[in-house]
């Protein structure tokens, strides 16, 4: 107890120097949690929009000749719904998407897109497809994108040409309305792409009670008993995605170790350059009495102090930050997903009790060891020696 | 040793490493002093009255021969048993003073009190008295970069004394004072010497203190050359 009211008495008595490194330190660890919170953030805000987006929670089957990275496969990748997950259909847990290939003319230009045909009623993915009602036209209602709709120049209401090739290969065409433009993040909904009743298209390409890909709520147990489907979970249909929110992860973790260092030095300068300049100091308190390792814990409290002084006023002016960063998000420069990035145009931190906890435990324990390794490299000298300062 | 005997020294050698040999700075030192004494370690720089006295203070150990103080040989302690030997029965006034930077004044002087355990109210008590004793109980709350040389050695005898021990080690004390706050000094602890009995063990070379000792031990390339008591 006594060490704990010298060590306070040493801080309170070194005045402004205490409070500057009490306040680098601080900042120091509210730029930590701020920055990975984050990178943290955006990883989760990928993650989630990727998965309630594009994949379903459950994965997806997908017919074995597809490829989503090449065009020229989608002529092929059609089958009857696998028998298994008919009951999940049933009940929209999951969700049979039908793709073709089209050709669309906006203004008069021909645009090759994909024709994805869906259940206006599946629950799986987070689209408005419950909004793919048939208007007063009588004519087959199309969902697109706001990318979409930007880039060809379509609105509410417009009546579109849409041409594509059936089962049999012969070409066909006919007009769909635009009934609805959705906001979201995914380009991978959004771009070269029209969303449009499943059964309609179906019918147009002749291709009844047959899909692509299914999306699934819940992941599918077993393989799929037809050879023409293939179960894809999510670790297979996010691994691009999470590659890249590793290499984020990564630069997140290089920014976290540089405002580490940062801290580090508030430290080093605070322990190590005070202790060896405290060598004198430290001859006296054993010549007064204080035995080496009272000595030694008197210095390593007197560190750890800072990190706990530092640690609260780090929350106290941190908490305003990580709540806004939380409900308000941080705006980004531009529309982030225009470089392919599922994000939007705010990213919201994520500061969960682990990154607090855990970011809280490192630098503490680095306050302790910064703290008590120097004092004790010093208590090792003789009293007489730590007297001259030498 | 006899029950006056404070302090006993037997064939004291004390090297130190230099090169590839080393420097002896004494060489078979027998020395005793008795309870109460006011008696200096006098010599030209490099005689070793500083390594003498840090070997009494137990801050350092001999090469060869034995050290007695208070009873207890100091070859025997462990450095936590040395330390509290220290906190218990030893005061140590420093040339440059060494008082904590960040206390105050009464915080130095109250610093040995706190590691005897003292409530807050004895310390309180015995901390204006030690301040008193050397007049400058005012300065209480001052630190020390606001003190003069003499205020600051004021307190650091104020410290060494506040827990009235039986030994007093002051190595060079008014080595860094001007002759008024010298004397100012000596005369507070002689006062001290008489009045509460403690010992008093001078390094020093200065004629102001050698003035007011009342033994002289003469020490010139680490043998004693002469002791003389007035």
């Amino acid at each position: 107890m006594i060490l704990f009211k010298l060590a306070w008495r040493n801080l309170v008595g070194a005045g402004l120097r205490t409070w500057l490194n009490v306040l680098v330190l601080a900042m120091a660890f509210i730029l930590m949690i701020w920055g990975k919170g984050v990178v943290d953030g955006m990883a989760y805000q990928l993650n989630d929009a990727m998965t309630n987006i594009e994949f379903g929670n459950g994965g997806q089957i997908w017919h074995s000749e597809y490829d989503p990275m090449d065009p020229l496969t989608i002529e092929d990748s059609h089958a009857p719904y696998p028998k298994e997950i008919n009951a999940l259909i049933a009940t929209h847990k999951a969700a049979p998407i039908l793709i073709r290939q089209g050709t669309i003319y906006p203004d008069g230009r021909m645009q090759t897109i994909k024709v994805k045909g869906i259940h206006p009623e599946q629950e799986v993915m987070d689209l408005p497809t419950a909004q793919i009602v048939m208007g007063a036209t009588g004519l087959t209602p199309a969902l697109i994108g706001q990318k979409m709709a930007d880039k060809s120049g379509l609105e509410v209401g417009d009546l579109l040409t849409v041409r594509w090739r059936d089962a049999r290969g012969t070409f066909d065409a006919r007009e769909v309305e635009i009934v609805h433009i959705m906001n979201t993040v995914v380009q991978t909904v959004d771009r070269s792409q029209i969303w449009i009743p499943l059964d309609h298209l179906q019918e147009m390409s002749k291709l009844q009670g047959e899909a692509t890909v299914v999306a699934l709520d819940e992941p599918f147990t077993g393989t799929p008993a037809s050879a023409a489907w293939i179960y894809r979970d999510l670790d297979f249909l996010m691994k691009d995605i999470n590659d890249m929110i590793k290499s984020k992860n990564f630069g997140g973790n290089v920014m976290y170790g540089i405002l580490f260092a940062i801290a580090l030095l508030a430290i080093f300068d605070t322990q190590v350059l005070a202790i060896f300049r405290r060598k004198k100091e430290m001859g006296t308190l054993m010549a007064l009495g204080l035995t080496r390792a009272k000595v030694i814990g008197l210095f390593t409290i007197e560190g750890s102090l800072h990190g706990i002084i530092a640690f609260v006023a780090g929350f106290i002016l941190g908490s305003p930050l990580f709540y806004l960063m939380t409900t308000k998000g941080y705006a980004m420069p531009g529309d982030m997903d225009d470089y392919g990035m599922a994000l939007g145009n705010v990213i919201y931190g994520r500061y969960g009790p682990d990154l607090l906890i855990g970011t809280t435990l490192l630098l503490f324990l680095t306050v302790v060891l910064v703290s008590y390794l120097p004092t004790r490299k010093i208590s090792k000298l003789t009293p007489t020696d730590a007297l001259r300062g030498k | 040793m006899d029950k006056s005997t404070l302090i006993k020294t037997q064939g004291l050698v004390k090297r130190y490493p230099v090169g590839g040999g080393h420097f002896t700075a004494l060489k078979g030192i027998d020395l005793n002093v008795n309870s109460g004494e006011f008696v200096g370690l006098v010599g030209p720089s490099g005689s070793g009255k500083t390594t003498l006295l840090n070997i009494i203070g137990a801050l350092d150990a001999p090469s060869e021969g034995t050290v007695e103080v208070l009873g207890k040989d100091l070859a025997t302690l462990s450095g936590a048993q040395a330390a509290k030997h220290r906190s218990a029965f030893m005061g140590f006034i420093f040339q440059t003073y060494n008082l904590l930077p960040v206390y105050t004044a009464f915080e130095n002087v109250e610093f040995p009190l706190l590691l005897l355990g003292k409530s807050a109210e004895e310390r309180k008590q015995l901390v204006m008295q030690a301040l008193d004793w050397v007049g400058i109980a005012d300065k209480a709350d001052s630190r020390p970069k606001m003190l003069s040389g003499g205020e600051s050695q004021r307190v650091a005898i104020a410290r060494a004394m506040v827990k009235q021990p039986k030994l007093v080690l002051a190595d060079e004390p008014t080595a860094n004072l001007d002759a008024k706050n010298s004397h100012h000094i000596l005369e507070t602890m002689v006062k001290l010497n008489k009045e509460l009995g403690t010992t008093f063990v001078f390094a020093t070379h200065d004629e102001k203190v050698i003035s007011y000792l009342h033994r002289k031990v003469t020490l010139v390339d680490g043998s004693i050359q002469s002791d003389e008591t007035s």
